[in-house]
């Protein structure tokens, strides 16, 4: 199996505060794999690392090694927007811009100076059929984006990264603000797209996670407990924690 | 049903409520009656539209030839005096300036006082046109008569056949406020102009890209402070920087508009800056991630993403801006002057219209009525202002989210 992303002793420091120490996780291709862990425990500040979202932060000191492609990730030469444009996100809480459903997906080709309306509109409608957005919307693309239901708001924003083409799709808690008809629908998606891309989900629920990835990573507190195969760690844990975590023991 | 017991703390904490209420109410209420009340009388379009500067004329007939005019049905007009002998209508009328005027009510096209010759400027023609002021007229042989008598004791004069005229000295009705309206209107487009783009983008720093250190929360509480400094200090920062750049960099010689509108733009950048700051700060950090995220770089959310979600902040600071430049007085009695003009000039003192409401105060005596006229012209553009924010916003917010 081929990987597309690694970390090698991956820590993080929010000032004096530790948030993840010593985290060496393989990312393979067209896989999906879930990170799952109690609240606090590092697996959404992970997830960020890997598109370098952290830098956002103030007083956050990465250490470590992680590999795009064979490429480091982290480093004052490496180029954000070229690693952001490969290595899209999705948010907990869908946040289409207020601008109109075309625009909203249109907005990635648009920062990357595409103009040509054709080229446009051509990206546009892939996302969104990728996205299994296009025939809801297909005759309102000009409508604000905020009248669109949750679950359909947050498919746009499935749409609008892929409209850039990635390879890897990051997911924090995708649905955690949505209900049980919406999250069925966007874990489908998830299905079909992990065919053309690989996905990283954090998710907070543990049957979320044994329905649709393929690997899994325990976090807690900061460190990786146990990572393998999802059917792997849920039959038979090798770690007494992550029993523990998924039998909802605790977490 | 059980007795609930009231007590006294309560009952005087709620008739404080009310009683304040009240007297807000009242205080306000007061206000406006009494500018309505002082000011309608004098309210009509003339005053918005006329010269502030009357013009005055000393003429005699070029032609004394008489004859029969028509004159015109005044059955159904108060207070007129027509002058069959001289195909002229007088009116008993009122100036801007609330003093009781001989006003001409009507001129016969072929009336010997539409033939004048002036006597200031040797041969020039005048003619005496609808509307305008009679002041005085001199009679050969007749003493002198004063508009202070009234239009009924000229008309009486003038029908008899005995009198000559010898001159008429006559004058524009004056006192118009169009110098200081269209005073305004330049104020605010040039303030606006300027302090907009940099209120806005000032914003922008502080609100996207300023680190937040010592320095940047120091000028964000010096900017704070400014909002609440009293205009007339800006005035002195205006008299002493803006009037000697602008005389030098312009035609100009002495206060203008130019240095005006400068230090008016200083007055209301910090409210800009703030409320601009404030609408930025509301953007979800959600949207500026989506974006990042996209590959889009910092510039392109903040101006794509981020600005477009303010603009309904950065409408009500523009138009706050307008409120703070109609309501501007003190300042500009310094930096724009004081003087009264009817022809606006941006390199020449003019007036705002609330500096011309000063002028007025500050005449002997205080024209109390134009005063109110003018305060009533501001309030309703100011009210207009109100609404039209109001309606903008909510037409934005609905477009956008």
């Amino acid at each position: 199996m081929e990987k597309v992303i690694e970390t090698q002793e991956l820590s993080l420091n929010y000032g004096d505060f530790n948030a993840l120490s010593n985290v060496n996780l393989p990312i393979y291709r067209n896989k999906v794999t879930a990170l799952i862990g109690p609240s606090g425990c590092g697996k959404s500040t992970f997830l960020r690392c890997l598109n370098r979202m952290n830098d956002l932060i103030d007083n956050v000191k990465v250490d470590g090694i992680i590999r795009f492609n064979g490429e480091p990730v982290q480093g004052v030469g490496v180029d954000v927007i070229e690693l952001r444009k490969k290595v899209g996100m999705v948010f907990q809480k869908p946040n289409p811009f207020p601008m109109s459903i075309f625009d909203n997906v249109a907005y990635g080709p648009r920062q990357q100076g595409i103009k040509d309306k054709a080229t446009l509109k051509g990206i546009v409608e892939k996302a969104l059929k990728q996205a299994a957005l296009y025939n809801e919307v297909k005759d309102r693309m000009t409508e604000s984006a905020t009248r669109l239901s949750g679950g359909q708001q947050q498919r746009l924003c499935i749409a609008r990264a892929l409209a850039m083409e990635p390879e890897v799709l990051l997911m924090d808690e995708p649905t955690s603000a949505l209900d049980p008809m919406a999250t069925q629908r966007i874990e489908e998606l998830i299905e079909e797209l992990k065919k053309d891309y690989t996905i990283v989900i954090v998710t907070h629920s543990m049957q979320q996670a044994a329905r649709i990835s393929d690997n899994t990573a325990f976090f807690l507190l900061g460190e990786i407990i146990e990572f393998g195969q999802t059917s792997e760690i849920f039959a038979n844990p090798r770690d007494k924690r992550t029993e523990d975590y998924i039998t909802g023991r605790f977490g | 049903m059980v007795k609930r017991k009231v007590r006294l703390s309560e009952i005087l904490l709620n008739s404080s409520v009310f009683l304040s209420t009240t007297l807000s109410a009242l205080a306000l209420g007061l206000i406006f009656f009494y500018v309505i009340r002082e000011g309608t009388t004098l309210l009509n379009w003339e005053l918005f539209t006329g010269n502030y500067h009357s013009r005055n004329y000393i003429a005699e007939f070029q032609d004394e030839q008489l004859q029969n005019y028509d004159m015109p049905d005044l059955s159904k007009v108060e207070n007129v005096y027509p002058v069959d002998r001289f195909g002229i209508v007088l009116q008993e009328d009122i100036d801007l300036a609330g003093n009781g005027v001989v006003r001409v009510y009507y001129v016969h096209p072929d009336s010997p006082f539409n033939k004048m010759i002036s006597k200031e400027v040797g041969t020039e023609e005048v003619d005496l046109d609808v509307g305008m002021i009679f002041q005085r007229i001199s009679y050969v042989n007749h003493p002198t008569s004063l508009s202070r008598g009234g239009a009924q004791k000229f008309a009486t004069e003038l029908s008899d056949p005995q009198r000559e005229v010898y001159e008429l000295f006559f004058s524009d009705l004056g006192g118009g406020i169009k110098g200081s309206i269209i005073t305004t209107i330049y104020l605010i487009f040039m303030t606006l102009i300027i302090a907009v783009p940099f209120g806005v983008l000032t914003a922008i720093y502080f609100n996207e890209f300023a680190p937040s250190n010592w320095i940047t929360k120091t000028m964000r509480s010096f900017i704070e402070t400014l909002t609440g400094v009293p205009s007339i200090i800006y005035g002195l920062l205006g008299i002493t920087v803006f009037v000697p750049l602008t005389v030098r960099f312009t035609p100009a010689v002495n206060s203008n508009l130019i240095a005006g509108a400068l230090t008016l733009s200083v007055i209301i950048l910090p409210t800009i800056i703030r409320t601009t700051e404030e609408s930025l700060r509301v953007v979800p950090d959600d949207h500026r991630a989506a974006s990042l995220a996209l590959g889009a770089n910092k510039t392109q959310t903040t101006f794509k993403v981020v600005l477009p979600q303010a603009s309904p902040g950065i409408i009500t600071a523009t138009f706050l801006g307008i409120g703070r430049v109609i309501g501007e007085s003190a300042a500009l009695i310094f930096v724009l002057g004081a003087a009264i003009k009817d022809t606006v000039n941006i390199y020449e003192p003019s007036t705002s219209l609330a500096v011309h409401i000063w002028s007025m105060m500050t005449d002997e005596p205080a024209n109390i009525a134009l005063s109110s006229t003018i305060a009533i012209l501001i309030l309703a553009i100011v009210l207009v202002i109100n609404l039209s924010v109001k309606i903008g916003v909510k037409l934005l917010t609905r477009k956008g989210m």
